[in-house]
């Protein structure tokens, strides 16, 4: 298990109280494993992606522990997690476009980023160039600025950064989603490869797209509203998703080849709820067709089947 | 694409000395490229030359008068000649001008580099730690800053200058630089606050990189040309308060300025006699100085910033 995440609750601080973006996540990831993280807009999954490298002013940490191969990384500490950031856990942003200082050339920048973890420039150029090389970018990048390079440039040379010191887990926050497809396609290739050569050990990849997912992912975890829904292999999620509201989060997907003229595609009903007060129990509940009372008590996140974990009480 | 397109430049001096070893080295060095596109830049050249030879005549200026600038050995009132070396003339009481001037050119940029260099000091400081802080660091420095902007600094300038004894332009140019650093740190402070909430550097506060470096390689390389012209209208601000301080009387004793010098052909009617080489050259040698610093700041931005480059 190169990541294990017990219980971990991370809340918004507001005047008029704490957001209760991330109640409670406990998951596991296996070496290798390439794990989608998906679920709409607000529901904590970039929440539970900054949490592993970097709480921002606003987000205080509430309780639950972070494990990596072994090591618990001290994620309420900002200046302590500075060792791990990086070097055990890291990020390619979801704003990988301006994530490069406008005024320095990349390969200055690379080199004060390799000096600040202890490591000697010089030695790490070629194992840079030739990584630069892999993802189809010319060394000669190095000597550029930021600005000189397109977009898509930008992007593969943020993702060689942020692998450069071969991170345990990799945290890859929406970065498809300012792609067209074809270019979403090859990124998420990318990431397989940085993953088959070791560069990473697993991977969470944070979106709202659950077919570049499909595309790339292993297995899938499903939140809603600041709570785990659902983890299973991605053709289990997206064949025979067990809790509801995966169910209603797949049948609302377009699919290819299928006429939808008779039937209309049917989305979810209702609105997640606000985050400030949030609904005691399941969090889905008001919106769920088979709520019963049971509901207003948490559901546990069980493992229903293997590596099938859920968190509905129709499920336990 | 660019990379091609920005590799071939004009075969200078610079890229030809540049051994071809390796793909990276075909680009310059920064500071290379930094020296490439300054001397390129006419605002910049412009104004760092007459600078600099203003610079020049501070130094050797003293050395090469043939008078001491307080000795009353000369014809009154001459007007400038080649005899007896009073290139800029004499004074109403026989003093040589030109000495004067040089001593007082030298006086402006001691002046103007410590008080401007103190008050941009502290400045960066208050500034760069507010900015970066934030929270109840900010508010603390901010206050201090200010209490400090509210002060009559000029009237405290008076109370402090009037006051001492004996009066070195040292003296002067220390507290002129702690009077004059509020605005630039208000103004470090909230360039601060914007950069600190751009992407990279919440791009290089999650790779692990100290509070230290993000402040000096990742912000302020985003507003160098801000901090040199800060710098520049600090030490013009410095160099005017001196001469003020110097006309109405002020000044350091023992030596005179080019404040000084206005100062006293005005008490000695120096206008009505038509005596224009005691006060004009001072007063052009402020203008000029300030002048091309400000000139001079102006190219610096396009150095400075690779979006406004010509190549």
């Amino acid at each position: 298990m190169s990541l294990l995440v017990d219980d971990l609750k991370v809340y918004y601080r507001t005047l008029a109280g704490d957001v209760h973006a991330l109640d409670g996540a406990t998951f596991s990831l296996a070496d290798g494993e390439i794990m989608g993280l998906a679920g709409e807009s607000g529901c904590g999954k970039s929440t539970l992606g900054n949490s592993l490298i970097r709480f921002d002013a606003r987000m205080r940490y509430v309780g639950g522990h972070v494990t990596i191969d072994g090591t618990e990384l001290p994620v309420w500490d900002t200046d302590a997690m500075n060792a791990f950031r990086f070097k055990t856990v890291s990020i390619v942003p979801q704003y990988a476009m301006s994530a490069l200082n406008p005024t320095r050339k990349i390969g200055d920048l690379i080199d004060d980023l390799l000096r600040a973890h202890g490591m000697n420039p010089k030695k790490e150029r070629p194992e840079l160039r030739r990584r630069l090389e892999l993802v189809g970018l010319d060394p000669a990048v190095l000597g550029l600025f930021p600005m000189e390079l397109s977009g898509g440039m930008k992007q593969r040379t943020v993702m060689v950064i942020s692998t450069l010191l071969n991170p345990s887990v990799l945290i890859a926050d929406e970065i498809t989603s300012a792609l067209d497809v074809s270019t979403q396609k090859a990124v998420g290739e990318t990431l397989v490869g940085f993953r088959d050569r070791g560069f990473v050990t697993s991977l969470i990849v944070i979106t709202h797209d659950l077919s570049i997912l499909y595309q790339i992912a292993d297995t899938i975890l499903i939140m809603y509203a600041g709570h785990l829904a659902e983890k299973a292999s991605n053709e289990t999620i997206i064949s025979s998703p067990r809790h509801p509201y995966t169910k209603a989060l797949i049948s609302s997907l377009p699919e290819v080849g299928i006429r939808y003229a008779e039937k209309r595609l049917t989305g979810i009903p209702g609105t997640p709820p606000g985050l400030l007060h949030p609904p005691a129990g399941c969090r889905f509940h008001d919106r769920c067709p088979l709520a019963s009372a049971k509901c207003l008590e948490k559901p546990p996140f069980v493992e229903v089947d293997d590596g099938h974990f859920v968190a509905c009480w129709e499920e336990t | 694409m660019t990379s091609s397109g920005r590799v071939v430049e004009p075969p200078d001096l610079v890229s030809v000395l540049e051994p071809p070893v390796e793909p990276d080295a075909k680009h310059m060095s920064g500071f290379r490229e930094t020296l490439h596109f300054a001397l390129r830049n006419r605002k910049l050249v412009f104004g760092l030359s007459v600078t600099l030879a203003m610079l020049l005549l501070a130094l050797i200026g003293p050395l090469i008068a043939s008078h001491p600038p307080l000795e009353y050995g000369g014809k009154l009132s001459w007007a400038p000649t080649t005899k007896d070396g009073y290139w800029f003339g004499t004074t109403l009481l026989g003093q040589d001008v030109f000495s004067q001037f040089v001593t007082g050119l030298r006086l402006l940029f001691v002046v103007g580099a410590l008080g401007g260099g103190i008050a941009a000091a502290i400045g960066m400081i208050v500034g760069f730690t507010a900015g970066y802080r934030g929270g109840l660091v900010d508010d603390i420095l901010n206050m201090i800053t200010n209490v400090v902007l509210v002060i009559p600094t000029f009237a405290l300038l008076l109370v402090i200058a009037a006051y001492l004894q004996v009066r070195g332009i040292v003296t002067e140019a220390v507290f002129i630089g702690l009077t004059s650093w509020p605005w630039a740190a208000r103004a470090l402070r909230a360039q601060t606050f914007s950069l600190v909430s751009r992407d990279f550097v919440d791009m290089a506060r999650m790779s692990g990189r100290g509070s230290r470096q993000i402040i000096f390689k990742e912000i302020a390389p985003n507003m160098s040309s801000y901090l040199f012209m800060m710098f520049i209208l600090l030490f013009g601000g410095a160099v005017l308060i001196a001469a003020t301080l110097d006309f109405i009387g002020l000044g350091p004793s023992g030596t005179i300025s080019l404040g000084m010098m206005m100062q006293l052909s005005v008490q000695s009617a120096a206008l009505q006699l038509h005596l224009w080489w005691w006060f004009v050259p001072p007063g052009l040698a402020i203008m000029v100085v300030v002048g091309s610093l400000y000139v001079m700041n102006v190219g610096l931005d396009e150095v400075f910033n690779p979006k406004l480059r010509e190549l």
